[in-house]
């Protein structure tokens, strides 16, 4: 009589089992499939990485790295590829969007976090998510044909191309992604912290700049640093607005061009295993550096254990 | 009879019909042209682009065992890829086997010509120059020339909007107009554009620019300027008095065999140059007096 006893239990425990290494299979299964996702990430920038740098540096063969870095003659066709002009403004370019950008972008995000009635959050919200998808060749196009005449008229130079225009384009394209991210950031703030300070008797700015904007200070430099990005990256509406001259601009007028509107300017029209197309690789590897620096620059800016 | 039987009826009958007109059309091309066999693949010059794109459909349709791909980037990218191996056609708006300002010839190549493109300086519609010789566009484009009163125009300072290096509109303008005398790099009257939509909006939108572009682009607020006291016009080209023009290439790894032969021989043919090359504003070769 024990026997069929024993045996249903056996039964049982190897469909337990059974049952059991399905699950662990799974459980496998999806941890793999999350690796395999985040390694193909990974070996794609790699190899990104590793190509764009070995084309790159073979531009030192023939340049010293003191007259790429240094010099501000960029005479291909004369031999002389001295890319200062373009590193330096891509550097001024990103800092004067910021400058103009993080202001506003801050002011709007509030205005829809903290003051606006409900009817006009749920216009501005997808006023703004369908303002980061508009492309950026059409905010170009409109920097050539309304923004660049008006700058001349208005400032009296003579062709009204150069960072500003390049710095007012990028503005308008970085401000709804940096508005939309501190705007979640602000609304993630608990609401018991400004109810705290409203029975403390503070007054709504007091609220707002000393409760809610520390607190969200980590998601707004994320958003800062995403539109920071953006800008550094962003080419073709800064091609159509920058003049594209090897030249510096630092007044603002002045025709000028920078690192990613001179590798699209150039790329299609060099000669391959020329010490130009290496130039322009190595200019590429740059710009991947430069936004690399920026970003860790800024991830140490954020206060400790967060 | 109800609407639907109908309709059913009139799409059979219409159907049926355009089927045997359409086959016995595919007959008589079938039986007019050689068969070909084989892959062409086209790269290069982005002004060329329209009239290959055109010819290839066509071609097509005459040889539909042959695999055509047509792409356009820019001029240099037709004779690299020849000489790579990535494409069996090259288009170059220059002849890459001679050297030009800026290229060096490559070794290797034979040149078709299969177009003519004229360019022409230009300039905005309200602007009251009308002429220019060789001697002030080399001076304007190289910065020597600095205001319109020196070349007859209104006390204004000139802008020079030029193309980037490598435009293949720009190596035809330096050789052709200025007669191979280098542009400016610099200054503040001075900026690069990367493409011809881009020039004419540049020159559109600033009173005191001056520029160049292919001729069949000129329309709107911008005008052409003459060269040397001539008009710039398709005329002045094809009777030999307006020199602003050149010859579009394409190129062949060695000379062309088989189906890439039939492919170039089809655009030069008379039959696809008074065509579709002249609706596209494109000047035949033939129309040209050597």
């Amino acid at each position: 009589m024990a026997l069929p006893a024993e045996h249903v239990r056996i039964q049982h425990e190897q469909t337990k089992t059974k049952q059991w290494r399905i699950k662990y299979m799974k459980n496998n299964a999806f941890r793999y499939a999350c690796l395999a996702s985040a390694l193909s990430l990974g070996v794609a920038l790699f190899s990104i990485v590793v190509f764009i740098s070995q084309t790159g540096f073979l531009v030192f063969k023939d340049v010293s790295w003191k007259e790429f870095f240094f010099s501000a003659t960029w005479e291909p066709f004369e031999e002389k590829y001295g890319a200062a002009v373009f590193i330096a403004g891509t550097l001024y370019l990103t800092f004067l969007t910021l400058i103009m950008c993080t202001p506003i972008a801050l002011a709007i995000a509030i205005f829809v976090a903290e003051m606006a009635p409900n009817w006009l959050k749920n216009v501005m919200r997808p006023m703004l998510d369908l303002l980061v998808g508009i492309p950026s060749i059409v905010y170009g196009f409109l920097g050539l044909t309304i923004l660049i005449p008006f700058i001349r008229e208005t400032t009296g130079t003579l062709v009204g191309d150069g960072f500003l225009a390049a710095a007012l384009v990028l503005t308008m394209m970085v401000l709804p992604t940096v508005t939309r991210i501190s705007d979640d950031a602000i609304c993630a703030v608990p609401q018991h912290l400004r109810e705290a300070g409203y029975a403390l008797g503070s007054t709504k700015l007091q609220v707002i700049t000393r409760i809610v904007l520390p607190a969200a200070r980590p998601g707004i430099l994320t958003a800062i640093i995403l539109g920071m990005t953006r800008a550094i990256g962003e080419t073709m509406a800064v091609v159509m607005v920058i003049g594209n001259t090897a030249q510096f601009g630092w007044d603002l007028l002045t025709p000028t061009s920078v690192l990613t509107s001179n590798i699209v300017m150039q790329i299609t029209n060099v000669q391959f295993d020329s010490t130009w197309n290496y130039a322009l690789y190595m200019m590429a590897f740059l710009l991947l550096f430069i936004s690399l620096v920026l970003i860790i620059i800024i991830r140490q800016l954020r206060p400790k254990g967060e | 009879m109800n609407l639907k039987s109908f309709i059913k009826k009139f799409s059979l009958v219409a159907l049926s019909s355009s089927l045997l007109f359409g086959s016995s059309l595919t007959v008589t091309e079938k039986t007019e042209a050689a068969q070909q066999k084989g892959k062409i693949v086209v790269a290069g010059s982005s002004a060329l682009l329209p009239l290959t794109q055109q010819a290839a459909k066509e071609f097509k349709k005459a040889n539909p065992k042959v695999a055509i791909s047509v792409s356009g980037t820019s001029s240099i990218v037709g004779p690299q890829s020849v000489s790579k191996g990535s494409a069996t056609i090259g288009a170059c708006d220059w002849d890459a086997t001679k050297p030009v300002p800026g290229f060096s010839a490559f070794q290797g190549l034979n040149a078709y010509p299969i177009a003519v493109i004229p360019f022409a300086t230009i300039v905005h519609k309200d602007n009251p120059v009308k002429n220019l010789t060789t001697k002030q566009l080399q001076d304007i484009f190289a910065g020597k020339i600095k205001n319109w009163k020196e070349v007859g125009g209104k006390d204004e300072p000139i802008i020079v909007v030029n193309r980037a290096h490598g435009s293949g509109t720009r190596v035809n303008y330096q050789m052709k107009a200025l007669k191979g005398s280098s542009f400016m790099t610099q200054g503040e009257n001075y900026k690069e554009v990367s493409s011809n939509g881009n020039m004419i909006k540049a020159v559109e939108t600033t009173p005191n620019a001056i520029g160049y572009t292919d001729l069949a682009y000129i329309k709107g607020n911008i005008k052409a300027v003459a060269y040397n006291g001539v008009e710039a016009t398709v005329t002045n080209v094809i009777n030999g008095k307006y020199p602003v023009w050149g010859y579009g290439y394409l190129l062949t790894k060695g000379p062309a065999t088989g189906a890439n032969k039939a492919f170039i021989d089809f655009i030069q043919s008379k039959k696809f140059q008074q065509g579709s090359l002249k609706k596209l504003k494109f000047i035949p070769i033939t129309a040209m007096k050597k």
